[in-house]
């Protein structure tokens, strides 16, 4: 269970604070309930992934955790563009305390990503696409309760959405994903609820399809 | 708050049959796994990216060494001239890489604060460890070298030598814990720390004795604990060598402890600032 509370978030820019992103957001995610984040592009969706992720603050308001949360996977978030596929990967499996058994992991984090010998090439030379598989990879080798993905979904082909769609129902009975994406057919494929990011107010909607339709209606015509 | 992250993280990171893990492991395997990835990285992140940091006190000694024997000056201070520029040089990286590299830390690991185990503090405390082994490893090296060359560079005090050199690896960390903060929050003081850190090169001693300068300037010069630790890695040396008479050790240590502290502190009241953005 995630619980966002009041949570309000303004950047610091180089003329003082800047406006309000997030003015104001409250709501709960239950166990096991995937969510899609819906907002226009500057909403703040990446930010309120980040501040659930624990990667970012609050400037005033609380998020509590009552679950193993994955760190937001977004845009090569997490990725040391000097160091290889593989040295990353180590890195990260180190760091959640994994230093026995690295090559297993190591084994189905190239077996998910499937980008072949670039595995063992700087993250600087991958492809978006190249970079979300290894995310992916990266974030499912570890059993978290709730994975986070930050439009990782909208840069990979179709077989990197079916492989995450078929690890995801594998995982469904114990495991939930709050993603933010544009994609429509991806938000109604991996998520149950959604929440409409507007004015710095978070909507929620039980079904993903009424925070879909929410959004297009504030659409201006 | 982090302690408390950290726990509640410990969860978030186990596997099926997962045991929260303690702060303090978690702080372990993020500094080996730091540790790692930094050593990878400083050395082998480019073509021969160990050579360069090999190279560059090389070429400092070898320059000042061509330099000192053109004017002819065989002994500063009753020592000999080379080693006496091997040992300041030494000790002056030491400090100044250390510094740098640990002043540096936080933007070159921004993309691992996405990981909420890796706190700003730990990337600065494992890259001064590591900076500070390089350091030791290129001494080695170096001093090797001049040894070849038929230079006398066995320490006749080496507990004394690896005292200072542990001081102003701890000033450097001092120095670093506080720009850190500094530049992160204060972009434009990077600029001024840059300039601060130019002069340091001549005024810590590298190429002119300190002991030469008359009193009262020698006591401005001798604020510097950098300059006092130079002078207590060539006492270490040669015991024979006129060191500047207001060398103080304790003056190292003293400077070094205020600095990690307030380095520390700093780091702590800032936390947040450091990582939201």
């Amino acid at each position: 269970m995630i619980i966002v509370e009041d949570v309000h978030k303004r950047y610091q820019t180089d003329h003082g604070p800047g406006k309000w992103i997030l003015q104001g957001v409250t709501f709960t995610i239950p166990r096991n309930l995937s969510v899609g984040l819906i907002g226009a592009n500057g909403a703040g969706k990446s930010t309120l992934l980040r501040i659930i992720g624990g990667v970012d603050q609050p400037n005033k308001g609380r998020v509590e955790r009552h679950s193993r949360v994955s760190w937001p996977m977004g845009f090569g978030a997490g990725l040391q563009g000097s160091l290889t596929g593989r040295q990353n990967a180590k890195f990260v499996c180190r760091i959640h305390g994994h230093e026995d058994d690295i090559p297993d992991r190591l084994a189905f984090i190239q077996d998910f990503a499937e980008i072949g010998d670039a595995f063992d090439e700087p993250v600087k030379t991958y492809s978006s696409g190249m970079k979300s598989r290894l995310q992916f990879g990266l974030s499912l080798a570890f059993d978290f309760d709730v994975y986070i993905s930050d439009e990782v979904t909208s840069t990979g082909d179709a077989a990197l959405k079916n492989k995450a769609a078929a690890a995801f129902k594998k995982l469904a009975d114990h495991a939930s994903l709050i993603m933010a994406s544009h994609g429509e057919g991806t938000l109604r494929r991996f998520c149950k609820a959604g929440i409409w990011i507007h004015d710095g107010k978070a909507h929620w909607f039980d079904q993903v399809d009424d925070a879909l339709k929410a959004y297009k209606d504030s659409l201006p015509k | 708050m982090s302690q408390i992250q950290k726990n509640a993280l410990a969860a978030g990171a186990g596997n099926g049959a997962h045991i929260a893990r303690t702060s303090l492991a978690i702080t372990l395997s993020v500094w080996k796994a730091l540790f790692l990835r930094e050593a990878l990285s400083r050395l082998f992140s480019g073509r021969a990216t160990w050579f360069w940091l090999l190279a560059e006190p090389v070429f400092h000694v070898g320059y000042l060494v061509f330099i000192f024997t053109v004017i002819r000056v065989r002994t500063v201070g009753g020592i000999d001239t080379t080693v006496w520029l091997i040992t300041g040089i030494l000790a002056f990286f030491m400090f100044r890489r250390t510094g740098i590299q640990v002043m540096n830390a936080i933007s070159a690991n921004q993309a691992l604060f996405t990981y909420r185990q890796v706190k700003p503090v730990d990337t600065l405390l494992v890259r001064g460890g590591l900076e500070g082994l390089l350091i030791i490893v290129i001494a080695s090296i170096l001093l090797g070298a001049a040894a070849l060359f038929g230079h006398s560079v066995v320490p006749a005090d080496p507990l004394a030598v690896l005292e200072a050199f542990f001081g102003l690896w701890l000033v450097g960390m001092g120095f670093g814990l506080m720009t850190s903060v500094a530049v992160e929050l204060v972009p434009e003081l990077g600029q001024v720390i840059k300039l601060v850190m130019r002069p340091m090169y001549v005024v810590s001693g590298v190429i002119f004795p300190i002991s030469a300068v008359p009193q009262p300037y020698r006591d401005w010069f001798m604020l510097n604990p950098v300059a006092h630790g130079l002078e207590a890695v060539r006492l270490g040396f040669a015991p024979h060598y006129h060191a500047v008479p207001e060398l103080s050790i304790a003056y190292i240590y003293g400077f070094a402890l205020v600095s990690i502290f307030l380095g520390l502190a700093l780091h702590r009241r800032f936390a947040l600032r450091l990582v939201t953005q």
